[in-house]
This record gives C-alpha cells, structure tokens and sequence, in this order.
C-alpha cells in the first residue's frame, strides 16, 4: 500500500475481516490496523456476533450418531484419567445407547470382510491406512443390527476403476455407502445413491446425493427404506439436490444376495 | 455427572470445565451447540463426511485449549460458530467442486423451514426467524453479497467476479449489508442481545 487509507476504509474492511472474505493483502493491512485501534476493535467484536448469529438462518440438521461417538473416542484416554468419562446417551442428533461388546465383535469381523473387498494393503502408507480404517470405523456402527448385509455395486458403464459397497440395515432403513474412484462429476451434477424395491426404478427412492471428494474412501450414511430385496443404484444427476427419480443410466448397481 | 448436573450450567462455566478435562461438560456443549454447527457446516460444505469432520475437529479444538476462548470477546455460542464457519470455508476453498453451483442465493433459501422439530421451535427457531427476517430485508444486492461469502466461502474478489462488479462495491455492500444485519438483530433482540449473551 503506498497511500495510507482512511479509518472509513478501515471501517469497511470490517466485514469482510469477520465474514473472512478478505483478500490476502487486505486482511494483512486491516490486521495491523486492528492491533492498534479500539474502535475498529469493538467493531469486530460487535460484527464477530452478528456473523454467529448468521448461522442459525440454516435450517436444522440433526449431526449423525458418529459425529459424537468420533468426538468421545478422540477425548477418551484424557476424560478417563480425570474420571469423567460421558456415558453415549441419547443428545441432539438422537444419540443412542452403544452395545459395545457387541460393536467390537462385529466390528472385527466386518473389518475383515471390507478390508478385503477393499483388497487393502496393510503395508500402505500410513496415511492411507488410517484413513481406510476411519472410513472402516464408521461403517462398522450398524454392526450391531443382524439385519445389516453388505451389497458390492458393480460398475455399469465407465473406465471400471469405481468401486462401491453398501451396509444396509432393513432394520433401521438406514445404511452406509463406502465408495471410491468414481468419475469425477460434469459441472452441476451430483451423484445419487437409489434405493429401488426389488429392482424397479420406477418406484427408486433417493438415499444419498453426495460428490467425490478425497481420493481414497468416502464414507456416506443414509437413510432410505429397505426390504430383502432392495437394489442399490448410483445415477449422476443435477446439482445440488439431484432428482426426485434417476434421469440417467445407472453407473453402478448393487443387488442383495438374497435377491 | 453428567446430564442434569450440567444442565444449569452456563455457557462459560462449562468451558472452563472443559479446561479441567471434562468430558461432561464438552458433551454439553455439544448438546447446545453440535446440531447448529453442524447444519452450518452441511451448508457450507453440502458433503456429510466433510461437515463431520469439521464440527468434530471444533469441538476438539475446545476440549484441548479452551483457555483460548475468551470470554470478552464474545460468546461460547459465536465462538464455536465462528470457528466452524472458518474451518468448513478453509475446507470449501480446498475442494472447488463444493460450491461450484453456488453463485447465487442458492446457499439460503429463506423461506420458513417444514422440517423444525418441535424442541428445535422455541429459542432455536425464533432466532432462524429473526435471523431470517433481518436477512429479508436487507436490499438484494447486500444480501445476495453476504451469502456469497459466508455460505459459499468467496472472496470480496470472488464476489465481485461472480457478480459482476467492481471490488470496491462488494466491499460497500457487504459493509453496509453487515450494518443493517447488526441493527436489525439488535432490534429484534430487546432483551437478549447476542453481542451480551453468555
């Protein structure tokens, strides 16, 4: 900055400052400035709530189950040296009870299953392998349900490099899509995940609208109804919510054993 | 210990418990203020996975340095929104596929929400109105600004290349849409502004 700027400018700089919409070499200059002057100090702080409450305009989501069982695992060995471990009690997202012999048991052998569908190299790089066996991890939480199975989706059309696997649970009608190397996506377009009774996509009900990310796993929970006979589809569809029904042919499919 | 023994609680009581390694009083917090960080990180993020880790690395953000939030500064409740809201747009700068199709007001829709659940509809829900409302009333050009860069992560410049405008107006814009937003909360707020809760 050659001319100094005016405290007015300043003054304006504050809400990009605490809506962080600053570039660089502003947030730079205006962080000086704010080091030395009380009143765009006070400022920040009074638009520091305003940018808080903003947050309360998204409508509500309740955070999935793991969410905190992921928190609690993390904070573990801390709380229990001081004795003040939480018990996982039902909370915001409707957390319930845990039966934990049991999730580790069947977490052991699902671990198993999916490592080698997966065809996971154990001598990886470490990165790679703590990011499996967390994707792992969050699988494993409909462990506890007999009713789970697990469906592989094969690919329909594409390079063959996609694979995708589905843990559903008829019990809950809830599951979880473990999916890598998927096409990346055109613009505007999201992929859909279907639940579709008995194969007929006429009666297809959305389970999932999600994008590849990370390479690696991704991990996806849903929520969806599912009977024995429940096939499992992945379309491509327009962003960001996707469609009512599939408007595409489907990339993969997945049929239930039984089925 | 934990539940009801927290529950009286006030916010910044059950930071500095958090400071002592109590893990009850983190889950209480969670219980205030999981569900709003999360449904903001959703929106920003839209990927569950990725909004997961996010609230889940804030709250562990506060369980191993809570002596940084600072009281005078503001409160729990903006403490932890903020610090999701800059995680998740550090995450959303990161991963461009995110927000691609966010070039509108698509990051808000304002119309009243059919899916509040009834405990979520006495503080909660009184405040997405507020919230809301004030938003509403802001000229569209401020707003459609504001939303640019708090749900879609841009950048002023961003903005201004998206909207089609000199960086110098966005920056006008989102200064006096911030103004009005401040006002209009204070308003709303009689009696508990949220610059002065704790």
């Amino acid at each position: 900055m050659d001319t100094p700027m005016s405290h007015s400018e300043y003054e304006e700089l504050a809400a990009g400052y605490v809506l962080g919409a600053l570039e660089p070499d502003d947030e730079h200059v205006f962080q000086q400035h704010l080091g030395g002057c009380a009143v765009c100090e006070a400022n920040v702080r009074e638009l520091e709530a305003v940018v808080g409450e903003l947050a309360y305009a998204v409508p509500p989501v309740d955070p999935p189950d793991t969410l905190w069982a992921g928190i609690r695992r993390e904070i573990r060995p801390e709380a229990a040296r001081r004795g003040a471990l939480p018990q996982a009690a039902p909370g915001p997202g409707g957390r319930g009870p845990r039966l934990m012999q049991g999730l580790v048991a069947a977490a052991a052998i699902l671990l198993v299953v999916v490592l080698s569908l997966w065809n996971l190299n154990l001598r990886d790089e470490n990165a790679v392998y703590r990011d499996r066996v967390a994707a792992l991890e969050r699988a494993t939480q409909l462990a506890n349900d007999p009713n789970a199975s697990l469906i592989n989706l094969d690919e329909q059309a594409g390079p063959g490099a996609a694979q995708a696997t589905v843990i559903a649970s008829s019990l809950k009608d809830r599951g979880v899509l473990l999916v890598e190397n998927l096409p990346p996506l055109q613009r505007n377009r999201v992929y859909e995940l279907w639940g579709v009774p008995e194969g007929d996509f006429g009666r297809a009900e959305k389970a999932l609208v999600f994008v590849p990310l990370r390479p690696g796993i991704q991990t996806l929970e849903f929520k969806v109804p599912i009977q024995p006979g429940t096939v499992f589809a992945v379309t491509d569809e327009p962003g960001p919510d996707g469609s009512p029904k599939p408007t595409t042919k489907p990339l993969l499919t997945g049929r239930p054993a039984t089925a | 210990m934990r539940g009801k023994a927290y529950r009286g609680l006030r916010d910044s009581q059950l930071v500095e418990l958090v400071a002592q390694k109590d893990a009850g009083a983190l889950e209480a917090l969670y219980d205030r203020y999981g569900r709003a960080a999360y449904s903001l990180a959703r929106r920003i993020l839209t990927e569950e996975t990725l909004a997961q880790d996010v609230v889940q690395e804030v709250f562990l953000s506060l369980w191993r340095d809570a002596r940084r939030f600072d009281a005078g500064r503001g409160t729990v409740a903006t403490y932890l929104l903020s610090m999701t809201h800059h995680r998740a747009v550090d995450v959303v700068r990161r991963e461009e596929n995110l927000r691609r199709w966010r070039t509108s007001e698509e990051g808000l829709e304002l119309e009243p929400d059919p899916k509040a659940r009834v405990e979520d509809e006495v503080e909660a829900s009184e405040r997405r109105a507020e919230v809301r409302a004030a938003l509403g009333e802001l000229p569209a050009a401020q707003r459609e600004a504001l939303l640019l860069a708090y749900f879609g992560g841009y950048t002023q410049r961003e903005v201004a290349a998206l909207v089609g405008v000199p960086l110098g107006t966005v920056k006008t814009r989102m200064a006096a849409g911030m103004r009005k937003l401040k006002a209009a909360l204070q308003d709303a707020g009689t009696e508990e502004l949220p610059w002065t809760r704790q």
